[in-house]
């Protein structure tokens, strides 16, 4: 009687509508139970970790992807700098001691990439309409908590077909002959980029981002300042499609940062935003 | 005009610019002008939606503006710049930027790489050699201490905040 109460609970929890099964026969008792544990086994592959090293391996081919677009902007003391506020952001974090690795691309379009295992770039687009070191601290650290959360892992996974990414955390390191489970991954992530992330992921990313800009001891206002920025700028602008594209209307992140940082920040408002520092920087001194 | 005088000048002119001036700003709801930045400061008159003010600074989270003939301060979120205050590429700093990274007069502005667009998130060609070069600019996490030093940041201990509550 116990066994059968659990099964009956397990197919009602599967909400099979009524007429699908019939408790008489065996054969669609055991096509329920069947799906049942298919079900279980790919949520289960779905929230399984994938090892570290794996996953900076599958950035590394996702930030090279990138990186055959939009090559790094060829200057050093700017790619240092953002290395350094990156860095230092990501010291204030779960995850201080992954190879971050920061870049700016020489890109006009206005836009930001995380991708797994620590790899973040802005575009020279966004760079430009910047106004501080706390601006660049709050996008970074929006950024870096994708990188945090596994938002783009956990998508990759999502869209991957059942044991995919099992397959691959599965093999060593250095394949011989190349890894074709890397390589589907690699393009599947690359892709993510033109779709863009689901909008709690992005709203997740704006929360801890000020956070995270708050703890390295920046104005917490830097992220908003730049999201008010660019919603100054012509909507038209194809400079901006691919990030209109890929995330929520810029009002709705404003309104929601506003919400949530009202009466939790007053006393970190006094830390400073270092336009002095940004400007020497950009100026090229 | 004394050396020193005349460095001041610029600095405080750029410290001005940084600080959004001259913006024309709407106001997202009614909200409250102050007379210094703090929530609890005196009220100085009482904004209506899409009231214009013209932005000449900011601090943390609040505005310097000036409205009707009056100047105070206005939380930064309740206000959204409006859009032909700024066109775009028109930034602080393009034209430092400019400077900085070509080494020349901006020229290159016009002939900017449009790198990333979809065409190439579909069909992507690997940059190995750019993967190194990038991982060429990562810093230690010593030299990133040494330079939130050099900048005097002090790292601050606080929770990542509550998801709002699901409707």
């Amino acid at each position: 009687m116990k066994i059968g109460f659990t099964i009956a609970a397990l197919l009602g929890s599967l909400a099979l509508p009524a007429a699908a099964f019939d408790f008489s026969n065996l054969d669609s008792l055991k096509n329920a139970l069947k799906t049942a544990q298919s079900v279980g086994q790919q949520v289960k592959q779905a929230t399984e970790d994938v090892p570290e090293p794996k996953e900076i391996e599958m950035g590394g081919g996702i930030a090279s992807n990138l990186l055959g677009a939009a090559p790094p902007l060829k200057n050093p003391a700017v790619q240092k700098y953002v290395n350094d506020v990156g860095r230092w952001l990501a010291l204030q974090t779960e995850r201080p001691d992954l190879p971050w690795q920061f870049a700016v691309l020489d890109d006009e379009d206005v836009n930001a990439f995380a991708a797994p295992g620590g790899y973040v770039f802005i575009t020279k687009g966004l760079l430009m309409h910047m106004k501080s070191e706390a601006e660049l601290a709050g996008v970074l650290a929006h950024e870096i908590s994708h990188v945090l959360r596994k938002h783009h892992l956990n998508a990759i996974k999502k869209g991957a077909r059942t044991g995919l990414m099992a397959e691959f955390a599965a093999q060593a390191v250095k394949e011989k002959g190349g890894n074709p489970n890397l390589l589907k991954l690699v393009n599947a992530g690359t892709e993510l980029y033109a779709r863009g992330l689901d909008k709690d992921d992005e709203f997740e990313a704006d929360r801890m981002g000020v956070v995270i800009a708050a703890r390295g001891g920046y104005d917490p206002y830097g992220l908003p300042a730049v999201l008010q920025t660019l919603q100054s700028l012509n909507a038209k602008d194809s400079k901006l499609a691919l990030m209109f594209k890929t995330h929520p209307a810029l009002s709705d992140r404003l309104s929601l940062l506003d919400k949530l940082m009202t009466g939790r920040f007053e006393s970190l408002e006094g830390q400073p935003d270092l336009a002095e520092r940004f400007g020497s920087v950009m100026g090229g001194k | 005009m004394k050396p020193w005088k005349f460095m001041f000048a610029v600095a405080l002119a750029l410290a001005c610019s940084l600080a959004q001036a001259g913006e024309t700003a709407y106001t997202v709801r009614p909200t409250a002008l102050k007379a210094k930045p703090y929530t609890d400061a005196q009220t100085i008159d009482d904004l209506a939606q899409n009231a214009r003010v013209e932005i000449v600074g900011r601090r943390g989270s609040w505005n310097r503006v000036k409205v009707n003939d009056k100047t105070g301060w206005v939380k930064m979120l309740a206000l959204r710049l409006g859009e032909t205050a700024q066109k775009s590429g028109d930034s602080g700093f393009k034209s430092l930027f400019n400077m900085a990274s070509t080494g020349g007069s901006g020229s290159n502005m016009t002939t900017g790489v449009r790198g990333l667009d979809e065409e190439k998130l579909h069909h992507p060609q690997p940059n190995p050699q750019a993967l190194e070069t990038v991982h060429g600019f990562a810093v230690s996490k010593e030299e990133a201490r040494q330079f939130a030093r050099t900048g005097t940041l002090a790292a601050v201990r606080m929770d990542y905040l509550p998801a709002p509550a699901a409707k």
